[in-house]
């Protein structure tokens, strides 16, 4: 029965591989042939096509590693650890991407590299929460108390997700909000482009937080098993 | 102790951008009465058009290109080292594995 639900799942994660990669070349095509070069920022706004989807990359990554934490503070499930461990790391790269990424468009739209704009500011404040979450994490074997502690850390690193989100509506700033309903929006040909970046970026993002779990799994397996060993 | 270490260096690379890339508005320069009649001194007496670009030019293809370079780099990066962890940890499993057997024998 295991055997027969791990081929389905490998057909699926294939599936789900082959459908990314595909997706990823229709993006680019997309992006750089048929989405128009902006008017005012010329070339460089094609950076939003790769910088907004890892964004909300970055929040499924880190609500992942929230909701697992939250199952496992309930249930004391490795296997939700595990996801927990996964989504923060995922997170976290696509945090970093956006944080490197961000200050190249900036650089050539505001003149300056980075300024302490409200979104800016917490979205590296996110970043921040789950590396020290994965700091905790990396300390050789895990045990209960580290695995409970840094649980409460990802719910708290949740908490900043929204204050992200709503920080560009809530408060002032200088970060756009074409996509937000209060600036003037996107031509059709670039909302195209953003669309199937998403989805992208969303397989992308399922992909890696499912293998990551994966490998986090097998070495809950092997930690279980030395634990084993030394009691013989 | 090496993953400490990997996810100290990724903690500060996240400092790092807004550390080196932000950037403090210029400081109001001082004007002392000595300067300012140096100043009527040396006042200008013909205006000269300049030659060149007259504005700073801030290359939007290049920066377009490191951003896409920077998102598949992190990928790549990302995708070796989850390969790396993958297999320490099957080779670990199996060697476990068969040390279990081996006392299960004994």
């Amino acid at each position: 029965m295991s055997g027969i639900r791990q081929s389905g799942n490998s057909t699926v994660w294939s599936l789900l591989l082959f459908a990314t990669l595909a997706l990823f070349a229709v993006t680019l095509y997309a992006i750089f042939i048929v989405a128009p070069v902006e008017q005012q920022m010329g070339i460089v706004q094609k950076i939003f096509y790769f910088h907004v989807p890892s964004a909300y990359a970055m929040y499924i990554g880190f609500g992942v590693s929230a909701v697992g934490s939250a199952v496992y503070l309930l249930k004391r499930d490795a296997r939700w650890d595990a996801v927990a461990v996964a989504g923060a790391e995922v997170g976290t790269l696509f945090c970093l991407i956006v944080l490197l990424t961000g200050p190249l468009w900036a650089r050539k739209a505001w003149g300056v590299w980075w300024t302490w704009d409200p979104r800016l500011t917490t979205t590296l404040l996110a970043g921040m929460i789950f590396a020290a979450y994965l700091a905790l994490r990396s300390m050789g074997d895990a045990g209960e108390v580290e695995k409970r502690f840094a649980a409460g850390l990802a719910l708290f690193g949740l908490v900043d997700l929204p204050l992200i989100h709503y920080s560009v509506q809530r408060w002032r700033g200088v970060h756009p909000t074409v996509i937000t309903g209060k600036g003037g929006g996107l031509e059709s040909e670039m909302y195209w482009a953003l669309g199937l970046s998403f989805i992208a970026f969303t397989g992308l993002a399922a992909l890696l937080i499912w293998a990551r779990a994966s490998v986090e799994r097998q070495r809950e397996e092997s930690a279980r098993l030395r634990l084993e060993l030394m009691h013989r | 102790m090496r993953a400490l270490i990997a996810a100290l260096v990724l903690g500060c690379t996240m400092l790092i951008p807004p550390m080196a890339f932000a950037e403090s508005p210029p400081e109001p320069e001082t004007v002392d009465s000595e300067a300012l009649e140096g100043a009527a001194e040396e006042r200008a007496t013909q205006f000269v058009g300049v030659e060149g670009p007259d504005a700073e030019s801030i290359p939007g293809g290049a920066l377009m290109l490191a951003a896409y370079a920077i998102v598949w780099a992190l990928l790549f990066l990302f995708l070796m080292r989850m390969r790396g962890l993958q297999r320490q940890t099957a080779e670990e499993l199996e060697r476990l594995s068969a040390e279990i057997r081996a006392s299960g024998d004994r």
